[in-house]
C-alpha cells in the first residue's frame, strides 16, 4: 500500500469510527449530558460532521460530563493572552511567507543560449 | 440611566441603533462593491495561458508511419495528410494522463496507422490516440529505414514540461502552479518536453528522455516546471529533436 | 443560549447580514466568472475548470481576509462589533467556496490519470525539500481541513459542550490556517504570476490582516497595562469617581482572569468579564434593562448574581467587592457561577440606604 493510499485509508477509518460515535452520541449521549438538547432533534443532523471530525474529543468530553469532572472554573478563562502573541506572529509570518515566495520567483532566462559541448560521437544511419 | 442604545450599542437581536445605521450602511456598500471590485481585478489579472489547444476543429487525424520508441512512442510519418505532412515526427499520447506504450511496443520499427486528435502549440504538436486498435494498428507494407542524426552533447537552459499539457491539453499547461499536474502526466508516461530558451538546430521544443534512452529519471521530477540548465545528448529524428538528459548536470537557474 | 437548540437562531439582523455577505460573494464570483473573461485579451481562453478553480480560490482567500479583519477592527473601534455578530455564517460560507475550489482542482489537475484522484493529490508532487516547486497543495489541504473543522464545530452546542476556552483554542487554528493559505498562494500561483495586480492585491490583503492584528494587540496590551496589578486578596480597581452608571471597569487579576465591575443604579457589582457563551468581554458591554449585555452576541446577566434571566440558564462567576474610602476593591477569588453578592452602594447613596434600613 502506498503512503497516499494509507493516508486516505486512515481518513476513511477515522470517519468510520466517527460515524459510530455520532450514532451513539446523538441518540443517547447528548440527552444525558445537555438538558437543552432534550426534545430538540432538528439540529442534531447538523452535529454529525463535527462528530466525524472530532470524535476523540467528543468521547473525552462525554466521559468528563458523565463522571462530573467538568469544572466551572475552566469555562471562564478565555485564551486572551495569546492575542498578543498572534498579533506579532501573524504579521511576521505573513511577511516571511510572501517575501519567501517573491524571492523564489524566476525569470525566464531568455538570454541563455544553447551551447554545443561536443560534436557527435556516433552516427546511427 | 441613559438608554445605552442611543450610544450606538449594538445588540444582535434588537433593531440596529440609529447612531450606527449610517456607519453600517457605508460598511455594507463598501463590502459589496469591494468584493465585486476584487472579483474584477483578480479575474482580469490572469496571465495569458498561451495558444496551445486540442485541435478538435481539425477533426480526427489519421496518418501512417513508422513507430519508434525513445522509450516514448513516436510516429515517423510516411503517409501524411493536410495537417500532418510526410516526414513529420509525431509524439503519441493516450487519453488523459496516459501513454500508449503497451500498444506501441509490439509495433516498434513497423508501419502503423494512428488515429486521434491533435494538440498544437506553435511548432509543438502531439497526437492523442483513440482507444485500442482504433488508435494504433499495424499497417500493410514494409517500413522504410528511418535515420537518426546525432547532434552531440549540448548544454541547454529552459523548463521541463509534460508535453501534453504544454501543447494544449491545459491552458495554462506549464509553470510551478501546474507542477503537480505535470508530474502526474509524466508519471503516467506522457512524453516530457524540454522548452529551450533559444532554438537548438531550429527547434525550441525537445522531447526529453533519461540518459540511456529510458524514461525521465526520478531526480528530474524535482526540477519539473523550474527554469533549469542541463546537459545531454541531442539527436534528430525527422523534424523532432530528442534530448537524452544527464541528470547529474541538472541545475536550477537563479 | 439556553432553551432548546435549533439549527440556526434566525433574527432580522442575521438575515440582513447574510444577505449582504451573499450578495458580495455572489457578485465576486459572477464578475470573476462571467465578466472577466470578456475583458481578457487572450488569444485562447483559460480552461473553464481552471478559471472556475481560480475564481473560487480567490474568493475564499478574500472572504477569509475580510473575516479575519473583523476581529481586530472591532477591538480597535467598537462600531465594527455588528460585523462580529454573525461572523460564523461568513466562515461557513467560506468553507463551501473553498471546497468548490478544491473540487475543481482535484477534478481537473488530478483527474484523468490511472490513479485515484485523491491519492494523486498526495503523491504527484513530493518535492518537499525545496521551496520553488514545493507541493503547495499541502498548505491548501491543511487550510481547508482546518476551515472544515471550524465550520462543523461552529454550532452553539459545540461551544457549550467543549466549553468556551477549549472551543476558542480550537478556533484559534484559524490563524495557522490563514498562514497556511498565504503559503499556499506564495509558493503556488505567486511564483508563476506575471501580472502584478494580483501580487499587489494578495500582499495588500494579507498585510492588512497582519497589520490590523498587530495594531489591535498593541492597543489591548496598552489597555491591559492600566488594568493589571494587585496580587492576592483585595485588589484595587479604580476610584468611585471613575465609575459611570450602566458601564463597567475591567480589572485584570494576577491569575489572568478579568473582572467586570459594574455600576448599576448607584451600587457596585462585579462579575467575570468572560461571557458564558463565547467568553465575550462583558465589561465592554452595557447594562440594558438592569441586565449586563454582552457586546458580542447580546447574552444577558443579572449583575448581582451572574445569572441569565429565565428561561435562559447561563451563569458566570461573581466577585466580592468593598469600598476603601473612595477606592473600589475586588476580591481576587471568584464565587461559584450564579452566586448572589449584595451590591455595594456608592458613598453618596449609602446614607440614604442606611437610613431606610
Amino acid at each position: 500500500m502506498s503512503q497516499a493510499e494509507a493516508i486516505l485509508m486512515g481518513l476513511r477509518v477515522w470517519g468510520g469510527i466517527g460515524a459510530v460515535v455520532a450514532a451513539a452520541f446523538l441518540t443517547i449521549g447528548i440527552d444525558r449530558i445537555d438538558a437543552d438538547a432534550r426534545g430538540a432533534y432538528v439540529f442534531r443532523p447538523l452535529l454529525i460532521p463535527a462528530v466525524l471530525v472530532i470524535w476523540p474529543l467528543v468521547l473525552w468530553r462525554w466521559y468528563l460530563y458523565e463522571t462530573g469532572r467538568v469544572h466551572w472554573h475552566g469555562r471562564y478563562d478565555p485564551p486572551r493572552r495569546s492575542h498578543y502573541l498572534v498579533g506579532w506572529l501573524l504579521p511576521i509570518g505573513i511577511c516571511a511567507l510572501i517575501v519567501t515566495g517573491l524571492l523564489q520567483r524566476q525569470s525566464w532566462p531568455a538570454d541563455v543560449a544553447p551551447v554545443q559541448l561536443s560534436i557527435p560521437t556516433e552516427a546511427v544511419e | 440611566m441613559s438608554d445605552p442604545r442611543k450610544h450606538g450599542f449594538f445588540v444582535g437581536y434588537l433593531p440596529i441603533p440609529p447612531a450606527l445605521r449610517g456607519f453600517l450602511l457605508v460598511i455594507c456598500v463598501l463590502l459589496i462593491s469591494g468584493l465585486a471590485g476584487f472579483g474584477l481585478a483578480l479575474g482580469t489579472a490572469q496571465d495569458d495561458p498561451g495558444q496551445g489547444a486540442f485541435r478538435f476543429d481539425y477533426g480526427r487525424q489519421t496518418v501512417t508511419g513508422v513507430v519508434e520508441l525513445t522509450p516514448y512512442p513516436l510516429l515517423r510519418v510516411t503517409i501524411g495528410n493536410e495537417r500532418i505532412p510526410e516526414g513529420h515526427t509525431l509524439m503519441l499520447a493516450g487519453g488523459g494522463k496516459t501513454n500508449v506504450e503497451n500498444r506501441a511496443i509490439p509495433l516498434e520499427g513497423q508501419l502503423a496507422q494512428v488515429s486521434g486528435v491533435m494538440l498544437q502549440r506553435g511548432d509543438l504538436d502531439m497526437l492523442q490516440l483513440r482507444g485500442g486498435a482504433d488508435g494504433i494498428s499495424a499497417a500493410e507494407g514494409v517500413a522504410p529505414p528511418m535515420g537518426t542524426v546525432p547532434l552531440g552533447r549540448w548544454q541547454l537552459a529552459g523548463e521541463i514540461c509534460d508535453g501534453k499539457c504544454l501543447s494544449g491539453a491545459m491552458r495554462p499547461g506549464r509553470g510551478l502552479a501546474h507542477k503537480a499536474c505535470a508530474n502526474l502526466c509524466l508519471l503516467g508516461g506522457v512524453p516530457p518536453v524540454f522548452v529551450s530558451t533559444q532554438p537548438v538546430d531550429g527547434s525550441e521544443f525537445l522531447l526529453i528522455t533519461g540518459p540511456e534512452g529510458d524514461h525521465l529519471p526520478e531526480t528530474a521530477y524535482d526540477y519539473v516546471a523550474q527554469y533549469v540548465s542541463l546537459e545531454g545528448e541531442v539527436e534528430r529524428r525527422g523534424d523532432l529533436l530528442v534530448l537524452r538528459m544527464d541528470p547529474n548536470t541538472l541545475r536550477v537557474l537563479d | 443560549m439556553s432553551v432548546k437548540y435549533v439549527p440556526v437562531q434566525w433574527n432580522p439582523n442575521k438575515y440582513l447580514y447574510d444577505a449582504v455577505m451573499l450578495t458580495g460573494v455572489g457578485l465576486f464570483l459572477y464578475v470573476f466568472l462571467y465578466a472577466a473573461p470578456g475583458l481578457l485579451s487572450h488569444e485562447r481562453p483559460i480552461n473553464q475548470q481552471i478559471h472556475n478553480a481560480r475564481a473560487f480560490g480567490a474568493c475564499a482567500f478574500v472572504m477569509l481576509t475580510v473575516i479575519l479583519c473583523i476581529g481586530p477592527l472591532a477591538r480597535l473601534d467598537t462600531r465594527f462589533l455588528p460585523l462580529l455578530y454573525n461572523r460564523r455564517h461568513f466562515g461557513v460560507m467560506t468553507v463551501f467556496v473553498a471546497l468548490t475550489h478544491a473540487g475543481y482542482v482535484v477534478d481537473w489537475y488530478f483527474a484523468f490519470s490511472r490513479w485515484n484522484k485523491f491519492e494523486a493529490v498526495l503523491f504527484a508532487n513530493t518535492s518537499y525539500g525545496q521551496l520553488a516547486g514545493f507541493p503547495f497543495e499541502a498548505f491548501g489541504i491543511f487550510a481547508l481541513f482546518t476551515l472544515i473543522l471550524l465550520a462543523v464545530t461552529s454550532h452553539d452546542f459545540w461551544l457549550k459542550f467543549l466549553g468556551p476556552p477549549l472551543w476558542k483554542a480550537l478556533h484559534y487554528m484559524i490563524y495557522p490556517a490563514y498562514l497556511s493559505l498565504v503559503a499556499h498562494v506564495s509558493l503556488g500561483i505567486l511564483l508563476d504570476q506575471q501580472n502584478h495586480v494580483f501580487t499587489a492585491i494578495f500582499a495588500g490583503c494579507a498585510g492588512t490582516v497582519g497589520g490590523l492584528h498587530l495594531l489591535a494587540a498593541l492597543k489591548e496590551r496598552r489597555i491591559d497595562r492600566t488594568r493589571s496589578g494587585g496580587k492576592g486578596g483585595w485588589v484595587h480597581v479604580c476610584d468611585v469617581s471613575e465609575m459611570r452608571d450602566g458601564f463597567a471597569k475591567v480589572k485584570l487579576l494576577a491569575s489572568g482572569e478579568r473582572v467586570a465591575v459594574y455600576l448599576n443604579d448607584g451600587a457596585l457589582s462585579a462579575i467575570s468579564n468572560a461571557c458564558a457563551h463565547q467568553n465575550g468581554p462583558l465589561g465592554e458591554g452595557r447594562i440594558i434593562d438592569c441586565l449586563v449585555t454582552c457586546p458580542w452576541h447580546g447574552f444577558q446577566y443579572d449583575v448581582t448574581n451572574g445569572r441569565s434571566p429565565a428561561p435562559f440558564t447561563e451563569k458566570v462567576p461573581t466577585y466580592n467587592l468593598r469600598l476603601d474610602g473612595t477606592s473600589v476593591l475586588v476580591h481576587a477569588r471568584p464565587n461559584a457561577p450564579g452566586t448572589y453578592v449584595e451590591p455595594v452602594p456608592l458613598p453618596g447613596t449609602a446614607p440614604e440606604t442606611e437610613a431606610m434600613a
